[in-house]
């Protein structure tokens, strides 16, 4: 790819983002950020410039770029004094609340090292990871809560491509993953953001369908998975495009290939086997399974992992329930790609996946205005984790259970059983 | 230089910034306002910080093609609004008497091109948003450094390699902020020994006014009765010491800003956000600023001194000898912090309460009435040449000789 090439590309992604992800609407202003490394690594700035430029073209009022270097979190872990890590300056969290509140739009840019913290002392990670958790959950509550108008799209980071294409020369490894962003992501299309209006209907569609049957239950069986699943009342399937409480449609992820809901936190009997590995707090869980009874898990096994499966699970009691299902058929593009991509954004549209912990307020019909307990009480899972894994295969098929007990085919062989 | 060799440069000059720049306290946290692209060196300081004790080193970065950007393609409409979120860290650092770290690598060209009018109003936004903070400004250590960044590098070094460039800007910074001496602490200990030598002569002396002549230049300025002369090291409230800008050559006042009279010919281009004025002059009476002309950038250099009622009137005059090491290279930094320690300049706006005894500790209406000048703005440029004399004029009319042919004209 030349340089013009990929200028060109990225200004169309920036297009598209601005367009259908965020809908930025006139007036509007737009904060850019990534949670994990405290702002968006300077890595990106090629696209972040993009991406303004675009909002403005859009009628932006003010496009605020919270920058973070991922190396300063390192120098801290390495140099700071031990004493110090509850140190946590606010200004920045204070920022994003001050223009949720405002109803302004929220983009995250992912694609930062996924090894970053990689060989420090684990007890100082831990602390930074505890005390910024601790103080970003109220950004988190406004987003799972559809607050406003938001997005998450990735770019491809240097350290990320090594990590996705190891055998390939750092320069090699970025092109080849922005091109797998620029495809997964449609932008490699005559027209993204028309391509992007057109899935987004066939996949409201697919939510429609699901929505209408009701389904009281799904029924998963494949290689090393029997699994009952229970759904609840009121339960909404999710697709591509959300409807935010400052009035804005607007689409979360850049790529999303899923439907999605919540299931019932009470309700979860038998066996999955996972089909991708899991990387979990900087750990790698392979090959595992998981086995639930009336909703809760009973029992981990892992041939790699264990402990830190173990771990995510006793986190909170939420993390010992299911807090979303996902439906993607095993043609999904990004799983045609056939490889890892070690970024949930990615790897989770290349499968059926199911999540630990936290369901989201909009998968359940009045979630939003639902405190923690009523929100339980109707099945909704709540927790400080939300992990997905993937389930999905070729091999799996997934049955819908009506209330009377009978039930239908949702997928076979891995794909939809549906026709539209 | 070897690209180990830069490293270890680059490793001095943060040390040199975090001891002699900030003299920074076991304990203190360090807020620091920077470009993206002076990430290396920052990642030097953070680690030379830590080193040190610090508690937390907290980075508010900023990128300027984002900037150029919203000029470019935002509504005029929304200059006037700035995010609040910024006003209040910046308060917080210093009501917890945090030391502060400003990196100033500007691209002298960011907003060429932009409509001055849209410039002074984003300007004059920003300043009045700010201003509150200037309460603090003796509270806690800060200091002001450069790094060499690409767009900076280009325009000193231009019809080379943005490389090459970066690579000469970089040899010429830590050349001037001493960093390639063999122990470069103690030379800046040195260095201000030698500066604080030439500020006590001069404020011994209370001078009632300079008179500065060169071609195009005829200026008389009146200083306040109880002026303090500074340079090099400065002193805070929170009990810290510390060299407040790196590099500096220069020692300075204020005048009073109601006796400036007579007209002042620029000797070097002058930096507006980027938008450069060259070849400029200004005509004073009573203080204030009645007429200017520039070759280039006259709106701009207008609507600067329109910014507020006091904008046309100076807050600093500084001495620095023609042979000063940063003179001494030959060429524009197009950068203050660069060329105002290469050159005698005064600035527009507001005067620092340290230059008057008791600055400090009055309201504004005595510092005002002492003769200090307070607006929104603060803004060097530079007056000095081979060809400038300027004299002393003591209380009883008599002349002594201070810098003949842009050289000191008295020892110390």
């Amino acid at each position: 790819m030349t340089d013009k090439t990929h200028q060109e590309m990225l200004q169309k992604y920036a297009e598209a983002i601005v367009k259908v992800g965020l809908n930025i609407r006139t007036g509007q202003r737009l904060i850019i950020t990534l949670m994990a490394t405290r702002g968006v690594p300077h890595q990106f700035a090629p696209l972040v410039r993009e991406v303004a430029k675009a909002a403005y073209g859009m009628g932006a009022k003010y496009v605020e770029v919270l920058w973070g270097d991922e190396e300063m979190l390192r120098l801290r872990a390495q140099y700071a004094p031990k004493d110090s890590f509850d140190e946590y300056p606010t200004h920045t969290i204070d920022a994003i609340m001050n223009m949720i509140n405002n109803g302004d739009a929220l983009l995250s840019i992912s694609g930062a090292n996924p090894d970053l913290l990689g060989g420090l002392d684990p007890e100082v990670v831990g602390m930074m990871q505890t005390r910024h958790l601790n103080i970003a959950s109220k950004i988190s509550e406004q987003v799972t809560t559809n607050a406003i108008n938001w997005c998450v799209v990735a770019a491809a980071g240097e350290e990320w491509a090594k990590k996705v294409f190891p055998d390939l020369s750092v320069e090699k490894a970025q092109e080849k993953l922005w091109k797998a962003i620029f495809e997964t992501t449609r932008i490699d299309q005559p027209d993204p953001v028309d391509a992007w209006k057109k899935h987004i209907e066939s996949m409201k569609e697919r939510a429609r369908y699901l929505q209408s049957k009701k389904f009281t239950a799904l029924h998963y069986v494949g290689s090393g998975t029997d699994f009952t699943l229970g759904l609840p009342d009121g339960h909404r399937w999710i697709s591509a495009q959300s409807m935010a409480q400052n009035g804005v449609a607007f689409t979360a992820n850049m790529p999303t290939e899923e439907v999605f809901t919540l299931p019932d936190r009470n309700r979860a009997d038998g066996v999955v086997t996972s089909t991708f590995p899991l990387s979990y707090g900087g750990t790698l869980i392979e090959d595992f399974q998981i086995t639930f009874k009336n909703g809760r898990i009973v029992k981990v096994n892992a041939k790699k992992g264990e402990a830190a499966l173990q771990k995510l699970v006793d986190t909170d009691e939420g993390s010992r329930h299911l807090g979303e299902v996902a439906l993607v058929p095993a043609s999904s593009p990004i799983a045609q790609r056939g490889h890892l991509f070690y970024n949930t954004l990615f790897d989770e549209n290349a499968s059926c996946h199911i999540a630990i912990g936290r369901a989201y307020r909009f998968t359940l019909t009045g979630g939003e205005e639902l405190n923690d307990e009523e929100f339980i009480s109707a099945g909704g899972n709540v927790s400080l984790n939300h992990v997905d894994f993937m389930i999905g295969s070729p091999k799996m098929d997934i049955d819908g259970v009506h209330t009377d007990g009978t039930s239908e085919p949702v997928m076979r062989q891995g794909e939809w059983a549906i026709k539209l | 230089m070897s690209e180990q060799e830069f490293d270890r440069m680059l490793a001095k000059y943060a040390d040199v910034v975090v001891k002699v720049g900030l003299n920074l306290r076991k304990g203190q946290k360090l807020s620091i306002r920077a470009i993206i692209d002076d990430a290396p060196f920052i990642r030097k300081v953070a680690e030379s910080a830590y080193k040190a004790g610090a508690q937390y080193v907290d980075i508010l970065w900023s990128d300027e093609n984002i900037i150029r950007t919203r000029f470019e393609h935002a509504d005029p409409e929304t200059f006037s609004e700035i995010p609040n979120w910024l006003f209040t860290r910046y308060e917080e650092h210093y009501q917890n008497g945090d030391a502060e770290l400003a990196v100033y690598s500007s691209d002298p060209d960011l907003l060429a091109g932009i409509d001055p009018e849209l410039i002074a109003k984003e300007r004059k936004a920003r300043a009045q948003k700010f201003e509150p903070l200037r309460k603090y400004e003796n509270v806690s250590n800060w200091c002001v450094v450069a790094t060499a960044s690409p767009a900076w590098a280009r325009k000193v070094f231009p019809g080379i390699s943005i490389k090459e460039a970066q690579s000469k800007l970089w040899e010429a910074i830590f050349n001037s902020c001493r960093i390639d001496l063999p122990d470069p602490v103690q030379a800046w200990q040195d260095h201000t020994d030698t500066l604080k030598k030439y500020k006590n002569y001069l404020s011994e002396k209370h001078y009632s006014s300079l008179h500065y002549t060169a071609p195009g230049t005829d200026l008389t300025v009146g200083l306040p009765e109880k002026h303090i002369w500074q340079g090099a090291e400065a002193s805070f409230k929170n009990g810290i010491t510390c060299t407040v800008n790196i590099p500096t050559e220069e020692v300075f006042t204020l005048p009073h800003k109601d006796q400036v009279n007579g007209t002042v010919m620029a000797t070097r281009p002058l930096n507006l956000s980027g938008a450069l004025i060259e070849d400029f002059s200004i005509t004073f009476e009573n203080g204030r600023a009645i007429k200017v002309t520039a070759q280039k950038g006259e709106e701009d250099l207008r609507k600067l001194i329109e910014t507020d009622d006091t904008a046309c009137q100076l807050g600093e005059i500084a001495l620095v000898p023609n042979s000063s090491p940063i003179s001494q290279r030959g060429h524009l930094f197009y950068n203050t912090l660069f060329d105002e320690n290469a050159s005698c300049h005064i600035a527009l706006g507001n005067a620092y309460r340290d230059t008057i005894v008791g600055g400090e500790d009055m309201t504004n209406e005595e510092f005002q009435e002492s003769g200090g000048n307070k607006s929104l703005i603060h803004v060097d440029f530079m007056i000095g040449s081979v060809e400038m004399n300027i004299d002393g004029i003591k209380a009883d009319g008599s002349h002594e000789p201070i810098m003949r042919k842009g050289e000191w004209a008295f020892k110390v």
